[in-house]
């Protein structure tokens, strides 16, 4: 076993263990924080994929700012962090069916990606990743690339239209 | 020497040597944090018609903080009973943690460095984003309105100075052509990009101070209207490493200055006979001084000025700096 390995397990198991320990816990600000852990293992892994430039800006974005904001807006909205009782609800036969269709799910999704083939391996362009991404983006994906920007545009507009909208509405009544 | 044991095939000599070159760089850093903190309440104390610390080691006060520490050391450890407990403990360590991290990429000097990765520059503005998470996360576990607000203070102050602060960085990237720090060191051997960029040293330099949250945009932890911001309810070892945390990032924001816009270890011409440690601790010093006397000189901005500055004034700024290197940058070059 390389030392690769060793990271990948360990990068991976840090990933899986933040999601899950997302799922268990209760508290909206503790599940944000156990995400942290959840988007700082994924970009490890880009790392051993060679890719530091979306390493790096999956910590700028998600790690970083998205946390931030989600942070935020529980903060300012009000929260109910009373201990909710752990009830599951259904019986034996319900649970039963939906660790099988889990187990299946996770069955097919192997099963697919076994045999995968992503093309050439990617490790030529690790140290000038950004400029390789910068080169294509602005070269063979130019159109695609400024949809996404009038996309992203008209998102925040609309976003600031319908904020807007609730103001005014609320001064009116 | 650095790059040969980077390539080396993996061992447990490796990493007992990479673990002895970091607690080393550590030992570095602590030191300058030390002695940062004393040297800045001596300036301040000057600027101020003051002596400052002259009792503990000596007439210079030599061992002031050191005494300071022990103090912090020995201090009862307190959580309050309405704290959020497990998040309580954790914050300070998730503040404190991508300090340190950002210092494996700044290269001090030619042989002095530690990783040398293609996008070095976003490497630390990404980490360095990640304190605020543990700062917001430790105001709000204190379970104290005064934490609360330095917290979201802190949370909205960052990510609007982050904006500037890396726009004004693109100005350098796109003189030097990369990201890599080093690269980037390399390419002002002629000219220093303070000379060849000089708005964009004044907008970097600006919302440095506002993400280091010293004054005058100290409102995260403004102690007249906060009592202490987003650690009032911490104390002893866990306040200490806020402060270890803001001080790392003060060692490495003016690293960072110098790396970037100082030419970093290259040296001032007819004068190459010193070697460039020297150089690049030099200029590191003026940074840091230059950031102490902001402190003693200028008082707090307001929430709302805070805000408006660095929207209307540092990012128009910032882009029409952009757009002036790149036209300069396709006519003369």
């Amino acid at each position: 076993m390389s030392g690769t390995d060793i990271a990948f397990f360990l990068l991976a198991l840090a990933a899986i263990a933040g999601g899950v320990t997302m799922l268990q816990l209760t508290n909206v600000v503790h599940m944000v924080i156990a995400l942290v852990m959840t988007f700082f293992g994924i970009a490890g892994l880009y790392v051993l994929l060679s890719a530091e430039f979306v390493a790096v800006v999956q910590v700028l974005i998600y790690s970083g700012a998205i946390t931030i904001i989600m942070l935020f807006a529980i903060m300012l909205t009000r929260h109910h962090t009373d201990q909710r009782e752990r009830q599951t609800t259904g019986g034996v036969w319900h649970k039963a069916v939906a660790a099988l269709s889990v187990i299946a799910f996770g069955l097919a999704v192997y099963f697919g990606i076994r045999q995968l083939d992503f093309g050439a391996d990617g490790s030529a362009l690790s140290g000038d990743n950004a400029k390789a991404i910068g080169k294509s983006l602005y070269s063979y994906y130019t159109i695609p690339f400024e949809i996404v920007s009038v996309i992203l545009l008209v998102a925040l507009i609309g976003a600031i239209v319908l904020a807007k909208k609730d103001g005014k509405g609320a001064e009116d009544e | 020497m650095m790059e040969q044991w980077l390539e080396s095939t993996p061992s447990w000599s490796n990493i007992a040597l990479f673990f002895g070159l970091g607690a080393l760089l550590l030992a570095v850093v602590l030191a300058f944090v030390t002695y940062g903190i004393l040297a800045e309440r001596k300036v301040m104390g000057f600027m101020q018609g003051r002596i400052g610390p002259n009792q503990v080691g000596g007439r210079f006060g030599l061992l002031q903080t050191v005494a300071d520490v022990l103090k912090l050391l020995l201090k009862e450890d307190t959580i309050p009973k309405a704290a959020d407990r497990p998040l309580y403990v954790l914050a300070p360590i998730i503040a404190f943690v991508p300090s340190f991290m950002v210092l494996a990429v700044l290269p001090f000097t030619d042989a002095f460095r530690f990783a040398d990765i293609g996008v070095g520059l976003l490497y630390y503005i990404a980490v360095s984003g990640l304190t605020t998470v543990g700062v917001v996360a430790g105001g709000w576990a204190s379970n104290n309105k005064y934490a609360l607000l330095g917290g979201m203070r802190a949370a909205a102050q960052m990510i609007s100075y982050e904006i500037p602060l890396v726009m004004s960085a693109l100005g350098v990237v796109l003189l030097a052509g990369s990201m890599n720090l080093v690269d980037i060191v390399a390419a002002q051997k002629d000219v220093w990009f303070i000379f060849a960029q000089p708005l964009a040293f004044l907008i970097f330099l600006i919302a440095a101070v506002a993400e280091l949250n010293r004054t005058p945009f100290d409102l995260p932890e403004a102690e007249s209207e906060l009592v202490a911001g987003f650690h009032v309810e911490y104390s002893g070892f866990r306040w200490a490493f806020f402060m270890l945390a803001e001080y790392v990032y003060l060692f490495a924001m003016a690293a960072l200055v110098t790396i970037l816009f100082l030419g970093g270890w290259h040296p001032v011409a007819f004068l190459g006979w010193i070697p460039g440690a020297v150089w690049f601790a030099l200029k590191f010093c003026v940074i840091v001084f230059v950031l102490i006397w902001f402190r003693a000189t200028f008082p707090r901005v307001r929430a709302d000025q805070l805000m408006e500055f660095a929207w209307k004034v540092l990012l128009p700024l910032s882009l029409v700096n952009i757009v002036l290197t790149a036209v300069v940058k396709a006519w003369f070059f």
